[in-house]
């Protein structure tokens, strides 16, 4: 899978990977002052921030395994950094990352436009939640309010991941400090 | 013979299954075993600091009472004697029993993944993944640069801070200089991915290759960690038992 890669390019997602561990950090700290008082549901809306990485760097870098790999190594470096989910973090990584690395797949990683970056954010949502529903105990719940917490949980995937996510990198891509990255050299650029 | 000796890899993989195996349970004795078993393990075989430990507690505390009471109000109906009633809602033992059981599921997840966060080294835990795990080098080496990557954050954070200061944005409380953070993502974002480039460059440079490596830092499988995999695991047993 790394083959094809360049240093830069693993070195580039592993930096993006510690600011967003970061942010992702944050995030759990704001959801879990919630959940306390609204339950686990507290996460869901919210839970479109942690696919962000994927998206990024799948975005920037355009090569397989751009979006499991930033989204594993954010995991992990969230949990060196104090994440007290601790060995898990790097298992819901995985899994969230397998989501959105499915989907790049799929398009055969030729295609970054909105709309496959918003299933990508889906795709995440749904790896995601399988994971949750096993994990927490789900199947104890009633199956409305866990539908509940699964379309919240889409629309956060595609809304803040992937519109999001898209947002940021044009940002970025106008800063001109991605060029020398797959994405300057797209054509739907104008920075 | 100490946990914090414990090879990283064989002591994530142990952790996880025991992890994954609890998630199977739904009796409230399975985590509540882990969870006390686990405390003892920490207690005689660590000596990590009680207090920080607790610190990070709190937080899973809240998400167990959390979980508690969503799983009270919006569990399913199981039949069984009323145990109380809450906004019409009548709750059985049965859901009582599960709400508990959940909430300690919680709990035992948290024990089980701070004892090995607070005894683990994150340097040696990266080494380890690439020696034994077979982690590309050029993955865990370039993680380890992100991680030393925070402290540089951290100063470049608190000079863009000074920049847009020196321009006129107001950072006199504590929520206007929280406000402004997502303002500042981007110009930091901007300035890591710059930074990144120079030092996978400056890698290159000093000849860091893809290729075949040799290890001067070497993480072994000692016998005593398969001790400690059958201690931990023969803790789960007992705590599959004591469900029954």
């Amino acid at each position: 899978m790394l083959k094809s890669w360049k240093l830069k390019e693993v070195v580039l997602v592993s930096v993006l990977s510690v600011v967003f561990a970061v942010v992702y950090l944050l995030f759990v700290h704001i959801g879990n002052l919630w959940a306390g008082l609204i339950g686990p549901i507290a996460y869901e809306w919210i839970f479109g921030i942690w696919f962000i990485v994927s998206i990024i760097s799948a975005y920037i870098i355009r090569k397989p395994g751009a979006a499991f790999i930033s989204e594993v190594m954010a995991a992990t470096i969230e949990m060196l950094i104090g994440n007290a989910i601790g060995p898990r973090i790097i298992l819901v990584g995985i899994v969230q990352g397998l989501g959105a690395e499915a989907v790049f797949a799929m398009t055969g990683y030729r295609r970054y436009e909105l709309w496959v970056l918003m299933l990508a954010g889906f795709g995440s949502a749904v790896t995601s939640f399988v994971y949750t529903y096993f994990m927490s105990g789900f199947a104890m719940l009633e199956p409305g309010y866990v539908a509940t917490m699964f379309g919240l949980r889409a629309i956060s995937g595609m809304v803040i991941a992937g519109i999001g996510g898209k947002l940021l990198s044009d940002l970025l891509l106008k800063t001109g400090s991605l060029r020398g990255y797959a994405i300057s050299r797209s054509g739907n650029v104008h920075g | 013979m100490s946990l914090h000796d414990m090879n990283p890899t064989v002591k994530f993989v142990t952790l996880t299954l025991i992890m994954f195996g609890l998630a199977l349970f739904y009796n409230p004795r399975t985590p509540l075993v882990i969870i006390v078993g686990t405390l003892l393990i920490q207690l005689v075989a660590t000596d990590v600091s009680w207090k920080k430990w607790g610190m990070f507690l709190i937080p899973f505390l809240i998400t167990a009472i959390g979980t508690f009471w969503t799983t009270l109000v919006f569990g399913k109906n199981l039949e069984g004697e009323t145990w109380m009633t809450i906004l019409g809602q009548d709750i059985t033992d049965e859901e009582r029993r599960i709400a508990v059981a959940l909430s300690l599921r919680v709990l035992a997840f948290t024990v089980l993944s701070l004892l090995f966060m607070m005894t683990t080294d994150s340097k040696r835990f990266v080494m380890s993944l690439m020696q034994q795990a077979k982690l590309s080098p050029t993955i865990a080496y370039s993680a380890l640069v992100g991680f030393r990557f925070i402290p540089l954050l951290q100063r470049e954070l608190q000079q863009l801070q000074y920049a847009h200061q020196l321009r006129g944005v107001p950072f006199n409380t504590k929520w206007e200089r929280l406000r402004h953070v997502p303002k500042l993502l981007l110009p930091l974002l901007a300035g890591s991915i710059r930074r990144a480039e120079r030092i996978a460059f400056s890698m290159e440079a000093r000849g860091f290759t893809s290729g075949k490596r040799t290890i001067y830092d070497k993480v072994e499988v000692k016998s005593s960690d398969f001790v400690w995999s059958g201690v931990l695991l023969t803790l789960f047993g007992i705590a599959i038992w004591a469900g029954i």
